[in-house]
């Protein structure tokens, strides 16, 4: 059940298996490395082309904004793979619990395999702590389910958005293998590049030197989030051929979950 | 010395100096700069009267949207257009350099240009450089022989066809094709199966997007329906707007350096009138 | 044996106020008590049939016919020769002390502890066969530290009560890292979470009870009667430690001091009290 601390209680049988574990651990290593297909032997060697990937880039962007009493999680609703859509309505927002929605850019297998997992970590918790998970608290167990796959990662891109224990708003923003930050506002995947310098101008102080310190918090009123978020949509929509179709807003406050849907380009 | 470096070749053509510097340069993992493409949906038609040519209007590097409203059907001949794929400078370019061959054939001969003259000149400068010059281009026209079109590709190779498509979104337009297309259509139903083929690559394809543009061809007569169709009006303005108020930008400091005495006259005699 | 138990704990002064947290049943023992009564009837009549009380006894894994666990209630009753722990919860934390009955004066009373910290905001107190208590506190140590890598945050109060009770309940399968015998000792787990302070008592059996105070080991009975007649909920904490250790008084044959009883409190953080600090709440007895 815990992979982790616990085997520390199991190292003196561990230690008596040890011999025998190293061939099967080494097994499990060459099962958990990607193939490598194309190995590159001398640079003047032919090059050989990578056949099969286990990953693909499903595109799509996801932004999340943290206020005083609120969150809004917002994605697009296009999967695409290559130059073709895939689909023009798929949700990247998984809602977790009554304080909790990730929103994920990247691989949409690997997405919804992370979602089962964390979905099924969350179930646990409930079964026994008797309470929802706090999103805080699930934005460390993500960060711990991402860096259990160092070497062969999901390949996802997260913002993970919510209530805190005190009611406010939060954001996490996540790389592939589980770095991840608390921030007042985060933008992922193939938009990120064209609206983070937007939230960047609207919601942060001019330099991280003038004082005081503000809070992550953004100052904006809900409304005003929302209003920005569908905009920098239809922005990245212009110019981010991945990002397009539509996009699903979700916000968090102290009323429960409220989602709503925009139309964007679908060109 | 300073003119050496700007010079252009005295008989046109390519430069290939940096050639060998290139190769070294990629083998030791430099990466060569990314270029326009125009990953695109370019299609023609031949109906009753003449050809009708129609292209998207997006420009693309990588991923990102660089261009929404380029032109894509290029002027060769008053009687002739050409719809142009790939990198956007070798199609610009190489349609470019027909068209004013062509100009100066017609001051020669005093003739309408024809499409086959053009079609030729076209493939035998792409057969010339194997491929790397990247245009892929549907060429269309009507001369003294009537009604023409002609695909091109990249190595040179050519193709005469009642219907084309080139372009990332060609299997997108070209399905709209293959289900409607009926030999001597009129103009409004030639017209509205090639906006729906533009269509088709404009909402299927990553590559195409933003508007239509077509292009028809008649004897005698050519328009040019620049954005005939804009399906992708943007969908959200902010009510907010992006208006900063005055004083929103912080002053750290201030400095006013007088100019007038920025210019003074040490010696001389002031310029006789 | 765990009949009288039962009836035991339901007089002194727990009190486990309704909450709207997710119920569950607190371990297979609840649905052994019922299952215990059916068969007590039956089997009155054919006792003869079956073996006697002795053969059943040694078998941890083994019901009698009257679906008892013979090593499980000896395990219980352990826990009655015990030295005396007391544990109170008032509304700024939870107190416990514990007599630790220095048999010599050559003793190091340092080295006698049966106060012990699971975690920043969990302590517990041992009674019974101590020698068990740090296998069942390093397990609750595990347990939370792993919740706060998973997590980042505090693991509960219950939770962790529940876990130490899933490994007193792991005895007897035949593993080598498992016990092969129940573990003879009784918890009282002091912990301060987001619900606020609050108090368990764990036993033997897996099984557990929240109270708002309670004495464990020999001097129960007496402590747990003195408990009754002067605790209040509206105590403060140093009213607490002051019940406490006047509680643990009455059932000491020995003379309170610094060096044979061990204080400590968990309000909102643990905190073992020093000799200097115990010699204080003495002072004011």
């Amino acid at each position: 059940m815990h992979e982790n601390i616990a085997n520390i209680e199991n190292s003196k049988r561990a230690k008596k298996k040890e011999h025998a574990n190293q061939s099967r651990e080494n097994r499990n290593m060459a099962m958990m490395m990607p193939p490598r297909l194309n190995p590159t032997d001398s640079a003047s060697g032919p090059k050989q082309h990578q056949t099969w990937s286990p990953y693909d880039n499903n595109g799509g962007t996801c932004v999340a904004i943290a206020g005083a009493d609120y969150c809004v999680i917002a994605a697009d609703t296009r999967m695409s793979t290559g130059f073709s859509i895939l689909t023009r309505d798929h949700s990247k927002i998984f809602v977790i619990s009554e304080t909790c929605a990730l929103a994920s850019s990247g691989f949409q297998a690997d997405i919804s395999a992370l979602q089962k997992n964390l979905d099924a970590r969350h179930q646990t918790y409930q079964h026994q702590h008797g309470k929802q998970m706090s999103c805080p608290a699930m934005a460390q167990l993500l960060s711990n389910t991402l860096y259990y796959k160092r070497f062969f990662p999901y390949y996802a891109f997260n913002v993970l958005g919510g209530l805190d224990d005190q009611g406010k708003g939060c954001v996490y923003s996540y790389d592939a293998v589980g770095s991840y930050e608390r921030v007042g506002y985060a933008a992922q995947g193939s938009g990120m590049q064209l609206i983070m310098p937007v939230l960047d101008n609207q919601l942060k102080s001019a330099s991280p030197l003038v004082l005081p310190k503000r809070e992550t918090a953004t100052p904006l009123t809900e409304a005003e989030a929302v209003d920005l978020v569908k905009d920098t949509f239809a922005s990245a929509a212009e110019r981010d051929i991945y990002t397009g179709d539509g996009v699903e807003i979700v916000t968090i406050n102290a009323r429960g979950i409220q989602k709503q849907y925009m139309e964007l380009k679908k060109d | 010395m300073a003119e050496a470096a700007i010079a252009l070749p005295p008989k046109g053509g390519f430069n290939f100096d940096l050639c060998k510097r290139n190769a070294m340069l990629e083998k030791n993992g430099i990466a060569l700069p990314r270029f326009r493409k125009t990953g695109t949906t370019i299609v023609g038609l031949v109906f009753k009267d003449g050809v009708i040519l129609g292209a998207d209007t997006r420009a693309t590097e990588g991923e990102i949207v660089c261009d929404k409203n380029c032109e894509k059907i290029h002027y060769m001949a008053p009687n002739i257009y050409c719809c142009g794929a790939g990198t956007a400078a070798d199609t610009e370019n190489v349609t470019d350099m027909v068209r004013s061959q062509l100009e100066l054939h017609r001051y020669a001969t005093n003739r309408e240009s024809r499409v086959v003259t053009a079609l030729t000149m076209l493939k035998t400068h792409l057969f010339g450089y194997r491929g790397q010059v990247s245009a892929a281009l549907v060429l269309g026209g009507v001369d003294v022989t009537g009604p023409h079109l002609h695909t091109v590709y990249p190595h040179g190779s050519t193709d005469t066809l009642p219907f084309a498509t080139m372009g990332s979104g060609s299997l997108a337009a070209m399905s709209v094709f293959e289900s409607r297309y009926k030999e001597d259509m009129d103009k409004e139903e030639g017209m509205e199966i090639v906006s729906a083929a533009i269509c088709a690559g404009i909402f299927n394809d990553l590559g195409s997007g933003s508007n239509v543009d077509l292009c028809i061809l008649t004897k005698g007569k050519t328009e040019y329906l620049r954005n005939y169709q804009k399906p992708n009006p943007r969908s959200y303005i902010r009510s907010k707007g992006y208006d900063f108020a005055r004083g929103h930008t912080a002053i750290l400091s201030t400095r006013i350096t007088p100019l007038k005495d920025q210019v003074t006259i040490i010696e001389g005699d002031a310029m006789e009138e | 044996m765990l009949q009288s138990n039962k009836t035991e704990f339901s007089d002194s002064v727990f009190a486990r106020e309704g909450t709207d947290r997710i119920s569950r049943p607190r371990s297979r023992w609840i649905f052994l008590l019922g299952a215990w009564f059916r068969v007590l009837e039956l089997s009155e009549q054919r006792v003869s049939m079956f073996l006697t009380r002795s053969e059943y006894d040694r078998g941890v894994n083994t019901f009698s016919p009257e679906g008892r666990l013979f090593q499980v209630e000896y395990a219980i009753e352990a826990i009655k020769l015990g030295s005396t722990a007391v544990g109170l919860k008032t509304k700024y934390g939870v107190v416990l002390a514990v007599e630790k009955r220095i048999t010599s004066t050559l003793l190091e009373p340092s080295s006698v502890d049966k106060i012990m910290e699971i975690d920043s905001h969990i302590g517990c107190a041992a009674s019974g066969l101590t020698a068990d208590a740090p296998t069942l506190v390093e397990h609750g140590r595990v347990e939370t530290q792993n919740h706060r890598f998973s997590y980042n945050e505090p693991m509960s109060v219950e939770s962790t009560t529940q876990a130490l009770c899933d490994l007193a309940l792991r005895f007897g399968e035949g593993d080598e890292d498992s016990m092969s015998r129940p573990f003879g000792v009784s918890l009282l787990i002091a912990g301060y979470d987001e619900n606020g302070p609050s108090l368990y008592i764990t036993d033997p059996s897996g099984t557990f009870w929240e109270c708002d105070a309670k004495a464990i080991g020999s001097g129960s009975e007496g402590a747990d009667s003195s408990l009754q007649e002067h605790y209040n909920k509206e105590m403060t904490l140093e009213e607490a430690e002051l019940l406490a250790l006047s509680t643990l008084k009455q059932v000491m044959e020995e003379k309170v001091t610094a060096a044979n009883v061990d204080i400590a409190k968990v309000a909102p953080t643990y905190h073992l009290y020093t000799p200097t600090e115990v010699e204080a709440v003495i002072g004011r007895l």
